[in-house]
């Protein structure tokens, strides 16, 4: 004789844990609903890896606005808050644990990842670099310019060239690893495309972009290029140790990199042969 | 008169000129020659005479300009806001 049938809870849909891998910096999420994972996905996933020691964020969504739009980075003792209009993180840097709310869309999502890898970046005597950044013959090129110089044009440029791969048209991330300089994939491009690649490639160069009738190159000075750097140096968090950090990185990367100046025009990529 | 380096700065000599990187004003400013040694003093807490001494002697001046170099550029490290008396 057949019981009364026992309800049983439904089975929860297990939600899987995200792990990424951005310029040797291991970070897992671990989300309180699928919704948010599958941005973390469409926007990261190529970048998705399991290293050994990371740090895991509990994530959950909330509401939230852009504005302020430029994130706060804040370390007090071991503790981490990164935080903006539509994100808020704390992460207890002993325990490598901590707390992500944040809106569930792409431009939040990014704008948390770039604030957390800068800070990384510069505490391992890094860069997050605002910048264009291309492999050719094996070697990584960075081109350093501001806003309206020509990143994205050369980056356009360089894409139809065979041979020459991109590794971002905004954003290239740099760490000095057992004495030399390596570029690493960057997830982060402009106009929030979901772009690039894992890996990393040495670094050949830095060039100073400038437009001009015709391709040119020539040799830069410190002054130029110093100051250049730390323009396109990208950290949000405020205080005279994040510039001696950049101060002394920027002196190791001026030190261990060849520096130039590369006057462009858009008229086509033969710019790529000079470099 | 004393003088110390505001604590919020960041500098560094790099290629033989001291950055000098003001973060809260996004601002960078280079000194080279006798104003990167009036500045490498200031920092390390050297007074006016050992500065001064310095100054002699690197660039192969006598005391009464290296002194009037020091309290020129001193004021001008005032002006700026990037150093403050004892």
């Amino acid at each position: 004789m057949a019981g009364r049938p026992v309800a049983c809870p439904a089975p929860k849909a297990s939600i899987p844990v995200l792990g990424l891998e951005l310029a040797g910096l291991s970070l897992f999420f671990k989300p309180d609903h699928a919704g948010i994972i599958s941005i973390f996905k469409r926007r990261y996933g190529r970048f998705s890896g399991r290293g050994s020691r990371g740090y895991t964020f509990s994530v959950s969504a909330a509401a939230g606005r852009q504005t302020p739009f430029k994130p706060s980075v804040v370390l007090e003792g071991s503790r981490l808050e990164l935080a903006r209009g539509d994100f808020r993180a704390v992460l207890d840097m002993g325990r490598r644990s901590g707390e992500l709310r944040a809106a569930p869309n792409e431009q939040c999502l990014d704008a948390f990842l770039r604030s957390l890898t800068s800070f990384f970046l510069n505490r391992a005597g890094g860069f997050m670099l605002h910048s264009a950044g291309l492999v050719k013959d094996g070697k990584a090129y960075i081109f350093l310019g501001k806003s309206g110089a020509g990143k994205s044009t050369l980056s356009k440029l360089a894409a139809s060239r065979p041979g020459v791969e991109l590794i971002s048209d905004e954003i290239n991330l740099l760490r000095r690893e057992k004495g030399r300089w390596r570029v690493h994939g960057s997830p982060f491009w402009g106009e929030m495309r979901a772009d690039g690649r894992p890996g990393s490639w040495p670094l050949g160069g830095i060039l100073l972009m400038s437009k001009f009738p015709e391709h040119r190159i020539k040799p830069c000075t410190v002054p130029e290029a110093l100051r250049l750097l730390l323009r396109c140096s990208v950290n949000f968090e405020a205080g005279p140790g994040t510039s001696e950090r950049a101060l002394s990185a920027a002196a190791a990367l001026l030190a261990g990199a060849e520096f130039r100046r590369l006057y462009f025009s858009k008229k086509d990529n033969s710019f790529l042969e000079l470099v | 008169m004393a003088y110390k380096i505001r604590k919020d700065l960041a500098y560094r000599r790099i290629a033989g000129e001291v950055y000098i990187v003001d973060a809260a004003k996004s601002e960078m400013r280079e000194l080279n020659g006798p104003a990167a040694l009036i500045w490498e003093g200031l920092a390390a807490g050297k007074k006016g005479e050992a500065i001064a001494s310095a100054i002699a002697e690197e660039f192969e001046t006598d005391a009464a300009t290296a002194r009037a170099d020091l309290a020129a550029f001193t004021e001008e490290l005032l002006a700026a806001r990037l150093i403050e008396k004892l």
